[in-house]
C-alpha cells in the first residue's frame, strides 16, 4: 500500500516545491501568451521581416527539446558571465518554449478571422495594430482558446524540468524526499498527485471559457 | 475628387484594370456595372488602397493613394466604405461598431462618438437596435448599420462595393432608400451596384466596365436607352430581360 507517512512527514517540502511550481507555471503562463501574441502577430503582419524573424522563432524553438533550452539557460550563459538560478533559467525556458506553440495556435485563430474584418477595420483609418487589438484579436481569441488551454496544461506538467536544473520545484523536492526515505514509488505518486491538483481545475475552467465565448455573441 | 489617369492593375500576369481614365468630382453619385470579373470591384478597392495599382497615377483629393509618403490612415479615414458582406464586427454591439473608429482614430469622446452614432442610426431607421449585435439583425438591417458606421466618421466619399448583392429581394429597398437619400444629401458616391432602379434614379454617370476596361460612360437615361457598345447592349439586354 502506498505509504502516506511519508506526505504527512515530508508535507512542508512538498509544499515548498509546490509553491515554485505553481510560481514558475504562471509566470510561464503570461510569459508564454505574451511572446505568443507578438510572434504570432509578427509571422501574419504585413512586413516581411518581421514575417521571417516569427517564422525562425517558432520552428527553431519548438523543434529542439523544453530540457536543452533549459540547460542553455542555466549552463550556456555562465559562459558569457550571466549567473541565473535553476527557477529563473528553467522558467524563462518554459516560456519561450511554450510560446512557439502558443504563436502557432494564435496564428491559425488570427487567419481563422474572415478577411472582411481587417478590411472593414483598415478602410475605417484604424492603423494596423489598432484593428489587430480592437477587431482580430478578440475574434481570435475564441477560436483559440481549447487548443492555448492544452498548452497551458503541457507548461505545468513541463516545468518539471526545473527539477532537473535545480530549480527547486515538486520534482526537485520530491527528488529530494526520494533520497532521504529511499522511498521512489510512493513520493513521486504524492508528486504526481500535486500536479493533478493544478492541471485537473485549469482542465475545467479551460472548459468553462470555452462554453462562456461560445455564448457571447 | 477622385482621379484615375492610365491606372493599371496586374495579378501576377492577369491584367485585372486596363488603362483606367476616370475623374470623379464632388458631389457626383457614380455608378459602375459590368459582368462579374470585369474589374469594378477592384477598381473601388483602389481608391482606398484596399488594392495597390501597378502603374499609373490614381489620386484623392490631389493626394497620390498609393505615394510611399502618403499617411493611409488619414487618407481612409475620410473614405467610407459598405461591402457587400456587411463586414460587421461580431463581437461588438451596433454602437460599438459605429463609435469604434471615430474613438480610436477621431479620438472623441464615448460620450460624443455616441450621440453621434445614435445621429446616424436615427437615419438609417434602427436606432433601437442600437444595443444588438449584429447576428441578432436582418441582412437589411446589417447593411444599414454598416452604412451608419461609415457616416459616423464624417467622410466625403462613400464607396458601396455591391452593398445589396447578398441580401434577400425584400430587404434591397431599405438599404437603397438610405442610399438615395444620401446621394440626395449631396454624398460623393462611387457605387458597383447591379440595381438599376437605383442607377437610375440617383446616378449622375454610369460607368461601365468589361475586362478591365472602361467601355463606356454616361448618364443615365442615355446610357439605358442607347448603349453605343454591343458590349454594354448585350449585358443589358440579359439584366433587363429575365
Amino acid at each position: 500500500m502506498i505509504d502516506f507517512s511519508i506526505l504527512i512527514d515530508h508535507f512542508d517540502t512538498y509544499l515548498e516545491g509546490f509553491k515554485n511550481t505553481i510560481l514558475a507555471s504562471i509566470i510561464g503562463l503570461i510569459g508564454s501568451f505574451i511572446i505568443g501574441v507578438i510572434i504570432a502577430v509578427m509571422r501574419i503582419a504585413p512586413i516581411k521581416p518581421f514575417n521571417w524573424i516569427g517564422t525562425a522563432y517558432v520552428e527553431f524553438i519548438r523543434n529542439i527539446p523544453l530540457l536543452i533550452i533549459a540547460f542553455f539557460f542555466y549552463v550556456g550563459l555562465p559562459a558569457v558571465g550571466i549567473q541565473l538560478n535553476g527557477f529563473v533559467a528553467g522558467t524563462i525556458a518554459l516560456a519561450i518554449y511554450t510560446a512557439s506553440f502558443i504563436a502557432e495556435a494564435i496564428r491559425a485563430g488570427i487567419l481563422s478571422v474572415p478577411k472582411g474584418q481587417m478590411e472593414a477595420a483598415r478602410s475605417s483609418g484604424l492603423t494596423y495594430l489598432q484593428a489587430m487589438k480592437a477587431v482580430i484579436l478578440p475574434q481570435a481569441i475564441k477560436i483559440v482558446i481549447p487548443p492555448i488551454g492544452n498548452q497551458f496544461i503541457n507548461l505545468v506538467k513541463n516545468s518539471s524540468i526545473l527539477g532537473i536544473i535545480a530549480g527547486l520545484d515538486l520534482m526537485y523536492f520530491g527528488d529530494i524526499v526520494s533520497s532521504h526515505t529511499f522511498v521512489t514509488f510512493d513520493v513521486y505518486i504524492f508528486v504526481g498527485l500535486f500536479y493533478l491538483v493544478l492541471t485537473i481545475p485549469l482542465s475545467y475552467g479551460v472548459r468553462y471559457l470555452e462554453r462562456r465565448l461560445a455564448r457571447s455573441y | 475628387m477622385i482621379r484615375f489617369k492610365s491606372v493599371n492593375k496586374y495579378y501576377g500576369d492577369f491584367h485585372v484594370l486596363k488603362d483606367i481614365n476616370l475623374v470623379i468630382n464632388k458631389g457626383e453619385v457614380v455608378v459602375v456595372i459590368g459582368p462579374s470579373g470585369s474589374g469594378k470591384s477592384t477598381m473601388l478597392r483602389c481608391i482606398n488602397r484596399l488594392e495597390t495599382i501597378s502603374d499609373g497615377e490614381l489620386t484623392v483629393n490631389g493626394v497620390k493613394v498609393n505615394d510611399k509618403n502618403t499617411n493611409i490612415n488619414e487618407l481612409r479615414r475620410n473614405i467610407g466604405m459598405v461591402f457587400q458582406h456587411f463586414n460587421l464586427y461580431p463581437h461588438k454591439t451596433v454602437l460599438e461598431n459605429i463609435t469604434l473608429a471615430p474613438t480610436m482614430v477621431l479620438k472623441q469622446s464615448k460620450e460624443e462618438a455616441e450621440k453621434i452614432a445614435m445621429y446616424y442610426l436615427e437615419k438609417v431607421g434602427i436606432p433601437d437596435k442600437a444595443n444588438s449585435y449584429p447576428s441578432q439583425l436582418s441582412g437589411g438591417q446589417q447593411q444599414r448599420v454598416a452604412i451608419a458606421r461609415g457616416l459616423a466618421m464624417k467622410p466625403e466619399i462613400m464607396l458601396f462595393d455591391e452593398p445589396t448583392s447578398a441580401l434577400d429581394p425584400e430587404m434591397i429597398g431599405e438599404v437603397l432608400d438610405v442610399m438615395k437619400a444620401l446621394a440626395k444629401e449631396g454624398m460623393t458616391m462611387v457605387v458597383v451596384t447591379h440595381e438599376m432602379g437605383f442607377a437610375k434614379e440617383v446616378a449622375d454617370r454610369i460607368i461601365f466596365m468589361d475586362q478591365g476596361r472602361i467601355l463606356e460612360e454616361g448618364k443615365p437615361a442615355d446610357f439605358y436607352a442607347n448603349p453605343k457598345e454591343e458590349r454594354a447592349r448585350v449585358f443589358l439586354s440579359r439584366i433587363l430581360n429575365h
